[in-house]
Parts: structure tokens; C-alpha cells; sequence
């Protein structure tokens, strides 16, 4: 599936992006020759044919792990290396925290149903899911700022992935976290509301399910029906569901990027779109396609661990 | 009074809704003793099932409970949930409705069922088990070691009631609370069922709520009833008084409206007309008055109480009519009956003998087999399950034949089939006297559509809510290509024929009840002037005083227009009623075909006898003497490819054979055989 999608977006890269463009408007323009001559030792010239391209840009990730130069030469590898460790932080942490909070709240407002908190709950969700990720950074690194200024020091980092010149294996995760912080709260904002609906929709089905009735006729409370029998069942199409907010994380993590000077993946993926470079926005796509495949398989062993009737059969 | 074990007084629930409050129980009082068991009938919407839960006390927090509920010396009443969990299913146990919802599907029977014991006693892992195991051996479940870890999905209807019934004796209760225990099960399940519940009564000396809908059920069962309407108990005696001196017109209504399997003559039945009131603002008047056939002012200005009937020796009677006094034995007031009955129209074809009428539909040799897919994303074929196994009947002009059976015998494949007019390899079905192997597409095989439309089972699933009554019977004429003007006279002739208002046409399905939904399906089967019409279950979604109407409708429709029925149902009483002949169809074949009166007095089959002793009787007297045949295990799977007869796996007969025989039985597939259009059975030695 990964190798299916990456090489498509190669394909369609290069239907969107053209490297030539680069040097357009270039004073003095450059000729057609000295063009094409900056362009083929980067695989990127179109004077040789598309899939001749694609066929050495394949075969040298097949074989070498090199996935390629952008077109001012600099190595995709080199970029993606660092950058992806970045990424993925922001992204699996946001998407964790995410889903753990929409199913607590889910859960909190289902056994609630219709009362108060519930309400405030739903409105409250209904407000985030439409906030846009430009806003809600924008509004955290403001109130940040000011809880700065409060507490007269940099508690709340607003810029940056990491610090310069920290050492030590706790300062380092420290710093780490006070970096993270900002970026994840505005994806775990924007992002949580979906799962939130979603298991207290569920969940209110199967508070109302007949075995659950069972469960208290049996003698359980009906607190107690709900957190085993009604929970567990609620869960699983919850779990599948998480696999899918992956991408829609990733796309949030790309303009969050962006807003708190991150150098991650989402960043790289605007300039790789502005600058042409089809090496680097592939394998961004590959990136992405790889993080939502982890997602899949952990939704899978969730279902696994939540349905024993998949162990069975 | 102080034995009771259940006390229940002046008990009233009501749900608020966006309409008002709705008032569901209107007050309802009566005593239980220990080892007894209580009848509550009614129909849909009665009540019947507020009132279990609310004894239960498992109403959502916003419903308004009040009166009084003493079980065991305590008042249930006012109780905190978790107070109240110390009871359920320890001193108080309930049997729900429907087996396949009520039991969680991602945790084993094993777990479910050991769950139910230790949450009231503290039980060593081991001791539990072992309990749990005994449990579901008391149940009836073949191999219960094995069984414990498997799951829900696993097991059919009747096996998860099994276990529901185990999970409600594990604390031998001492009140066992049945909701319609059985209604989604097949007879011969049910019978093993009932069968079980009175087990669990006298091994545990428990008492018995039994909620249902079935007077037959009620009279097995019951040795006080209670007959609810519009939330209220409207006449309370014990089961013989009930159903022989029956006093009060709702009741004998709902016992002239039933069917009997016993009863070869056909009398009409005697529907009650109208439907039940809402239960919003209901006024203070007798809430049967509407469709009360001896109402007088009297009744519209107060409601009467639940008072004792005078002439009533035991004591125990009550009735809440004031004019049950003046009712005498078998229903009648003033030597008349309190429900005038109805006259069928006599049959035009009545006096001409089956042979000298014209065929209508002939299905020779009729098979469909399914293939049997297994994985999840790369389909593989791992066998076949053989739906239909070659079947053989023909239908004469106003005839109807009956298709009976147990769920999943391939009834409903069976009607598809000749639906879809599906051309077969090695058979044929014939519209009168035409092949579908003869017509293929366009106009011919429209032609030969119109002679055939089909009601189905669910009244309110099959109409588009969108649509408008008129449209929904226009429907099929647009099909054949009517004009506009011409559908429109023709949907008030059809309304006016099936007893709706004609008026009525340009409402939404929404605005009618269950009973008039079933109408509208009738009249859009009827729209092309069909020869035959196919009735898929078309009653059993439908309460019995309102069914009584639909089925006087379908005997009349049938006299008027000379129509022909193809009629498949599980409710054998039904059946006796309607048919003129019928066929009991096991695992996609027959194993019993002929006229109604032969099947039903002269049972030949193995089968088709259990199937019929399986049936309730509405009569205490006669239910509780007769003698009964229960079958014992499942149906069996249509996936299993035999090569004896079907049946031998439950056959009662096949138990007391000689090895020889038995081994004729598994050996060789046994036809069907026996005088041509008389009286047909598949058994080697019937
Ligand atoms: N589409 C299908 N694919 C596979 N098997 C099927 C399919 N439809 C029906 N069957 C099988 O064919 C058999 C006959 O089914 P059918 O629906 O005709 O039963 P039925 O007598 O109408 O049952 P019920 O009374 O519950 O409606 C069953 O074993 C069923 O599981
Ligand atoms: S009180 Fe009147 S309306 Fe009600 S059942 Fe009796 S006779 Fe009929
Ligand atoms: S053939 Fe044998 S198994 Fe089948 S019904 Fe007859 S006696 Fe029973
Ligand atoms: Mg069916």
C-alpha cells in the first residue's frame, strides 16, 4: 500500500510541479541548455522520458535508500532524517492525546446524557471542530505569550522544535516538552471533537442496548454495566476509527508547523511545493503514508485486545 | 395478603415526552405468592413491559415511578440503584424478549454467566466454574464444558435464551420475571423454552411473571391472569375463570380474535375494531369505549374501577366494566354476542372441485442453493447451503396455499424465487400455464408480472415514508404504464375495497396505524388485478385483535375477487384459518403437503406432529391435558449436505426404531410419497 501510494504521488507530482519553473524569471535568464544541464545530474529534467525518470528514482530508493536531490541538490535523505523524528512527535502525540481525550469526554458526557456538563460538552466540541488550525495557533501562542510574561520566564516555548545548547538527558526532554506543548495542545483542540462525538454516540447506543439491561438485571449498577459492558463494545469501531485521523492530523501539523517555526515535515512540505521539489513532497508523501499505516496497526491491535471474538476466530 | 412475595400497589409510571406525558402505567395492583405464576397479556403498547422493568427497577431516572412494590418484605420503591443491584438477579431475576440482543457480544457465555454469580457471593474461580457449567447443563445445552468459552454470535436464538434462563437461575431467585420469552423464537424452540421456565420454577420454587401476548402461551402457563389495556389491568381472574367466564369485552374480544389450531370450522374471527388510545390525557372514561361494541353513556363519563364481578363465587374475579354483570358465559349480553360477527361472502368457486379449476401457479423441481463464502478480504467458496432442495406444488384459482416452517427452512428464498420469475435449470415455475423460461424481458414478461404481487411480512418497513398512500398504490400501475386520471380512480376503489377511507389517500404511511399499513400492502398488491397474490408472513408483525381484521380482509378479498394465495407464515393457527392447503417445509424440502383439514386432524409426518403439538392452545383445559411432543436440539444446518433424511437428528419417531430401520433413515432420502394432491409425507415409515 505504502510503495502503491508513494509512487503514484510521484507520478503526480510531476503532473502538478515542474522544476523548470525554478529558473524562470532568472536574471540573466538561463538558456534552455544550462537548464537542463542543472536538472539531469538531479533527475529531474523532463528532456529525459517519465518513466525512464521514475525508473532510476525507484531503483535508487530500492536499492541505495536514496531517495533523491531537490533541484538545488540538496539530499532529500539529509532533510527527511531529522525533520521526520520532529514530525512524527508532534503528530503521534497529538493524535494519542487526541483520542484519548475525545473517548474520556465521550464517555463523561454520554453517562450524562442531556444534564448540564453534557451540554456545555457538546457545545464546547462543536465550537473546537470548527475553530481553523491557524486561529487556534495563533490564539494559544498569544495566551502563552502572556502566561510568559506573567510568570516572568519562557515557560511555554513558542518557536522552535528544540533549543540551542541544552545538555543533559533531563533538561534535554524538558526543553523538549516546553517546545511541544503549544504545537500539540492547538492539533489536540482541533482534533479531539471527532472522537468525542463519535464514542458518545456510541456509546449512548449501547447504554440503551439490551445487554447491558442484562448486565443490571444480573445485579451490576448501572455505572458498573456501562464501564464493562457497555465501554468495551463502544470502543472498537472508536479504535478503527483513530487510524483515519491520522492524515487529517498530518494536514493540521503542516500549517501548525509552519505558525510555531517548527522544522518538521509539514514545514518541509511547503517548501518543497514552493521550490518544485518532486523528491522531497514524495517522500513526505511516503512519510505520511507511513504514519498512517502505523495508526492502522495499532487500531488493529486495539480491536485485537478489545474483541475477543477476533482472537477466536 | 402478607404471604405475598410480590406486592404491587397502585403502580404508575409515566415518561415525559415532547407531546406530553406520556402515561404508560395507569395504576396497577396485584399480589404474588411464592411458586405461582402470573399471566400478564395485552397487546403491544399495554404496558406489559414498563411494568416488569419497574418492578425490576430498571426505568431511566427521568420516568415517574410511584404506588408501592414490596418483594420479600421490602419496598422496592425509593431504593437507590445500588441498593436495588443487591436484589436483581439474586432475589429478582428477568428472561428478556429478544435472546440475540441480550446477551453482550464481546464477552464468552462462560464469562457472562460467572459474572452473574459473583457479583451477589464470593466464589472461588474454580467453584464458579464448575457452577457455571452445571448451570447450562440444567439449561439443556449439549456440551456446556465446551460451550463456556464461546460466544454469543455462536449460538442460535434458542440456545442464548438457554443461557439467558441459566443466568437468571444462578442465584435461584425467587421471582422470576419472563418479558415475552419466547416471541422471537420458533414454536418448537418455544415449547422447549416454557418447557425450561417451569423447570426453573420447580427447582427453585420460585414465582413467575410471565409477560406475553399469547393467550395460548397464558393458558400452558399461567395460574393468574391479568389483562391489561391502555396501561390498566382490566379484568383479573384466575386462568380458568378467564378463559371460560370470561367478563369483560376486551378480554373475550382478544379470545374471539385468536385462531384456533384445534378448530376445524371456518368461522370468521371477530375482530375489534379501532386501535388503542394514546396515552396522552387519556379522559376519564373507559379507555375501551371507542371500540367497546356495548358501550353506553355510562361509560364515557367515568372510568371504572377494577372491582370484583358479582356473581363470581371464588372472589378472585375483577373486572373494570360496569357492564360486566350482564355478561354471561361464552361472551354473550342479553343472549347476544358482545361482538357481533362478521359474514365472509360465500366463494364463488366453493362448489366446484379442486381439479375443475384452472392452475394459477405451478412450481415443479424448485431448488436454489447459496454458495458459502469464508474470509473477510479475498473471498473463497467453502460450500454450498442448499436454501430450497427441490420443490413441487401447484396453486387452482381461489385456493390458498400455505407455506409453513421454522426460520431459516427457506420460506421467504422460496417466495423470492417465484418472485423473480428465476428460470430453473432443472424445474420450472408456471404462471397460469406460462413458463418463465418462455419469456425473457420486456413486454411479455411484464404481462406476466401483473398476475403476480407480493405483501410483505413488515408493515411498516415496506412502505416509503415519503411517498404518499396514493402514490404507494399507484406505484405498480405506473409500473405497467396506467395513465395518471386512471390510477387515481383505481387507488380509491382499491382503498375502498381493502376498508380504508379513500379520502385518506394523500397522507403519509406515518399516519396510519399497523394494522391499516398492512391495508395499504394489500391494496398495492391488488392494484394490477393480480391471479395470485404472495403473502409473506403477513399478519405476524401485527397484534391478534388487529390481525383478526386483516385476515376477515384477505378470506373476504379472496371470495370477492376469486383470488388465488400463495401464504407463507410461521403461525400454524393462521394457517388453519386461511389455507385450503398447505405444505410444511423443513430444510428447504417438503416433508408434508395436502389439504389443511388432513394435515392438521391426521398429522403423519414426524415433524409436522411435533410442530403442531408445539402450538399453545388458547384453552387451559385442553392445553394443559393434551398430550405434546417436544423436539429436542436445533434446526439443523441448511449447509450440511445428507444423505438420509433431514430430520432424523430431532426425530421423535426415529428414537424408538429399530437399528435397522434407523439405518434406513440415515441412508436414503426419503420422498415424498403418498395419493397425488391428497395428502403427501417424506417419512419412510409414515
Ligand atoms: N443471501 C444469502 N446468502 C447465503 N445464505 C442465505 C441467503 N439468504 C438466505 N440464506 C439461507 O437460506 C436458508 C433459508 O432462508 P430463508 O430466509 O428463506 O428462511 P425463512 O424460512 O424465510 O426464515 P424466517 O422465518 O426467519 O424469515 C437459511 O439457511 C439462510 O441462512
Ligand atoms: S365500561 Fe363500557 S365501554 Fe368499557 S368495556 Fe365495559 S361496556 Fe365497554
Ligand atoms: S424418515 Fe426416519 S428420521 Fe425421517 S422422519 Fe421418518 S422416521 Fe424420522
Ligand atoms: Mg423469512
Amino acid at each position: 500500500m505504502i510503495v502503491v501510494a508513494t509512487n503514484l504521488t510521484y507520478f503526480l507530482a510531476w503532473g502538478f510541479l515542474d522544476p523548470r519553473n525554478n529558473y524562470v524569471g532568472r536574471r540573466p535568464p538561463l538558456s534552455e541548455e544550462q537548464v537542463v544541464q542543472l536538472l539531469q545530474p538531479r533527475n529531474l529534467s523532463d528532456t529525459v522520458p517519465l518513466l525512464e525518470r521514475w525508473w532510476s528514482w525507484f531503483s535508487a530508493i530500492i536499492f541505495g535508500w536514496d531517495w533523491g536531490v531537490s533541484p538545488v541538490g540538496q539530499s532529500v535523505n539529509d532533510q527527511v532524517a531529522y525533520r521526520m523524528w520532529v514530525s512524527a512527535e508532534l503528530v503521534l502525540g497529538a493524535t494519542i492525546l487526541a483520542t484519548v481525550l475525545g473517548i474520556a469526554l465521550g464517555v463523561y458526557t454520554a453517562s450524562r446524557q442531556y444534564k448540564i456538563a453534557d451540554r456545555i460538552g457538546q457545545a464546547t466540541s462543536i465550537v473546537t471542530m470548527n475553530i481553523n488550525i491557524v486561529v487556534a495557533a495563533l490564539g494559544i501562542v498569544l495566551l502563552a505569550i502572556g502566561f510568559n510574561n506573567m510568570v516572568g520566564t519562557t515557560v511555554f516555548f513558542v518557536t522552535g522544535s528544540s533549543s540551542l545548547g541544552v545538555t543533559g538527558f533531563f533538561p534535554i526532554i524538558i526543553d523538549a516538552l516546553q517546545h511541544l506543548i503549544l504545537p500539540t495542545i492547538a492539533l489536540v483542540i482541533i482534533g479531539y471533537a471527532g472522537t468525542h462525538f463519535l464514542q458518545r454516540s456510541l456509546l449512548l447506543d449501547n447504554i440503551n442496548a439490551d445487554y447491558v439491561r442484562t448486565a443490571r438485571a444480573k445485579g451490576l449498577t448501572k455505572a458498573q454495566a456501562i464501564r464493562k459492558h457497555a465501554l468495551r463494545t463502544s470502543l472498537i469501531p472508536v479504535a478503527t476509527q483513530v487510524a483515519f485521523t491520522i492524515p487529517t492530523v498530518f494536514m493540521g501539523a503542516i500549517l501548525t508547523e509552519s505558525i510555531f517555526g517548527w522544522n518538521g515535515m509539514g514545514r518541509y512540505f511547503l517548501e518543497t511545493i514552493a521550490k518544485n521539489d518532486i523528491h522531497g513532497t514524495v517522500a513526505i508523501a511516503a512519510f505520511g503514508a507511513v504514519l498512517t499505516a502505523i495508526g492502522a496497526l495499532l487500531a488493529d491491535i486495539a480491536v485485537v485486545v478489545l474483541d475477543p471474538r477476533v482472537r477466536v476466530s | 395478603m402478607t404471604n405475598a412475595l410480590l406486592s404491587v400497589r397502585d403502580l404508575k409510571v409515566s415518561f415525559p415526552s415532547e407531546t406530553g406525558t406520556v402515561d404508560a402505567v395507569r395504576g396497577i395492583s396485584f399480589d404474588l405468592e411464592a411458586g405461582r405464576t402470573l399471566g400478564i397479556v395485552g397487546e403491544s403498547g399495554s404496558g406489559k413491559s414498563v411494568t416488569s422493568l419497574a418492578i425490576m427497577g430498571l426505568l431511566d431516572e427521568n420516568v415517574r415511578v410511584s404506588g408501592s412494590i414490596t418483594f420479600d418484605g421490602q419496598e422496592l420503591l425509593g431504593k437507590s440503584d445500588k441498593q436495588l443491584s443487591a436484589i436483581r438477579g439474586n432475589g429478582l431475576a428477568m428472561i428478556f424478549q429478544d435472546p440475540l440482543s441480550s446477551l453482550t457480544p464481546v464477552f464468552s457465555i462462560g464469562d457472562q454467566l460467572i459474572e452473574a454469580l459473583t457479583v451477589h457471593r464470593k466464589l472461588s474461580k474454580r467453584a464458579a466454574w464448575a457452577r457455571a457449567v452445571e448451570l447450562l447443563e440444567t439449561v439443556g445445552l449439549p456440551n456446556p464444558e465446551g460451550r463456556m468459552k464461546s460466544f454469543p454470535h455462536e449460538f442460535s436464538g434458542g440456545m442464548r435464551q438457554r443461557v439467558v434462563i441459566a443466568i437468571a437461575m444462578a442465584n435461584k431467585p425467587k421471582l422470576i420475571i419472563a418479558d415475552e420469552p419466547t416471541t422471537a423464537l420458533d414454536v418448537t424452540i418455544q415449547a422447549q423454552i416454557l418447557d425450561l421456565i417451569a423447570k426453573a420454577q420447580s427447582e427453585t420454587g420460585a414465582a413467575v411473571i410471565m409477560i406475553t401476548h399469547d393467550m395460548g402461551v397464558v393458558a400452558k402457563t399461567a395460574d393468574d391472569v391479568l389483562v391489561m389495556y391502555a396501561g390498566k389491568p382490566v379484568e383479573k381472574a384466575p386462568v380458568h375463570e378467564l378463559f371460560h367466564r370470561t367478563r369483560m369485552p376486551y378480554s373475550i374480544g382478544l379470545l374471539g380474535a385468536i385462531p384456533r389450531v384445534d378448530k376445524a370450522e371456518k368461522q370468521p374471527l371477530i375482530p375489534v375494531k379501532g386501535n388503542p388510545p394514546l396515552l396522552i390525557n387519556l379522559p376519564d372514561a373507559c379507555p375501551f369505549a371507542t371500540r367497546c361494541p356495548i358501550a353506553i353513556d355510562a361509560c364515557h363519563t367515568r372510568e371504572p374501577d377494577l372491582v370484583s364481578v358479582d356473581n363470581d363465587e371464588v372472589g378472585e374475579h375483577k373486572t373494570a366494566c360496569i357492564r360486566s354483570h350482564e355478561i354471561t358465559d361464552g361472551g354473550l349480553i342479553d343472549g347476544h354476542p358482545v361482538f357481533p360477527v362478521p359474514d365472509i361472502p360465500e366463494r364463488a368457486l366453493a362448489g366446484v372441485p379442486r381439479e375443475d379449476r384452472p392452475v394459477t401457479l405451478e412450481v415443479r423441481n424448485l431448488t436454489k442453493t447459496f454458495p458459502l463464502m469464508k474470509g473477510a478480504f479475498l473471498k473463497r467458496k467453502v460450500g454450498e447451503v442448499h436454501a430450497i432442495r427441490g420443490i413441487s406444488f401447484d396453486i387452482r384459482e381461489g385456493e390458498t396455499m400455505a407455506i409453513v416452517g421454522e426460520s431459516g427452512c427457506g420460506k421467504t428464498t422460496t417466495l423470492l424465487q417465484i418472485m423473480d420469475l428465476v428460470e430453473q435449470v432443472d424445474g420450472d415455475i408456471l404462471l397460469g400455464g406460462t413458463s418463465v423460461a418462455d419469456v425473457r424481458g420486456g413486454h411479455a414478461e411484464r404481462t406476466l408480472r401483473r398476475d403476480i404481487q407480493i405483501v410483505f411480512q413488515d408493515p411498516m418497513g415496506a412502505l416509503d415514508p415519503r411517498m404518499t398512500v396514493a402514490d404507494i398504490i399507484a406505484e405498480p400501475l405506473r409500473a405497467i404504464g396506467t395513465k395518471k386520471a386512471g390510477s387515481e380512480t383505481r387507488v380509491d376503489e382499491l382503498m375502498d375495497l381493502v376498508g380504508l377511507d379513500p379520502t385518506h389517500s394523500n397522507r403519509f404511511p406515518s399516519a396510519f396505524s399497523g394494522g391499516q399499513r398492512q391495508r395499504i400492502g394489500i391494496a398495492r398488491a391488488l392494484a394490477t388485478s393480480p391471479k395470485i397474490v404472495v403473502l409473506d408472513e403477513p399478519v405476524s408483525a401485527l397484534d391478534v385483535s388487529i390481525q383478526a381484521g386483516v385476515i376477515n380482509l384477505l378470506d373476504e378479498l379472496k371470495a370477492k375477487l376469486g383470488l388465488s394465495y400463495l401464504f407463507v407464515a410461521h403461525d400454524l393457527s393462521v394457517v388453519r384459518h386461511i389455507a385450503d392447503r398447505v405444505a410444511v417445509m423443513y430444510l428447504g424440502a417438503f416433508v408434508e403437503h395436502g389439504s389443511v383439514d388432513e394435515i392438521f386432524e391426521d398429522p403423519q409426518h414426524p415433524y409436522t406432529q411435533a410442530l403442531l403439538s408445539a402450538i399453545p392452545i388458547p384453552d387451559p383445559d385442553v392445553e394443559r391435558t393434551r398430550e405434546r411432543i417436544v423436539l429436542s436440539g436445533d434446526l439443523a444446518s441448511a449447509t450440511d449436505q445428507v444423505g438420509g433424511c433431514s430430520f432424523a437428528s430431532r426425530c421423535q419417531l426415529f428414537k424408538v426404531l429399530p437399528p435397522e430401520k434407523q439405518a434406513r433413515c440415515l441412508g436414503e432420502v426419503p420422498p415424498l410419497t403418498g395419493p397425488e394432491n391428497a395428502h403427501r409425507n417424506a417419512c419412510h415409515f409414515r
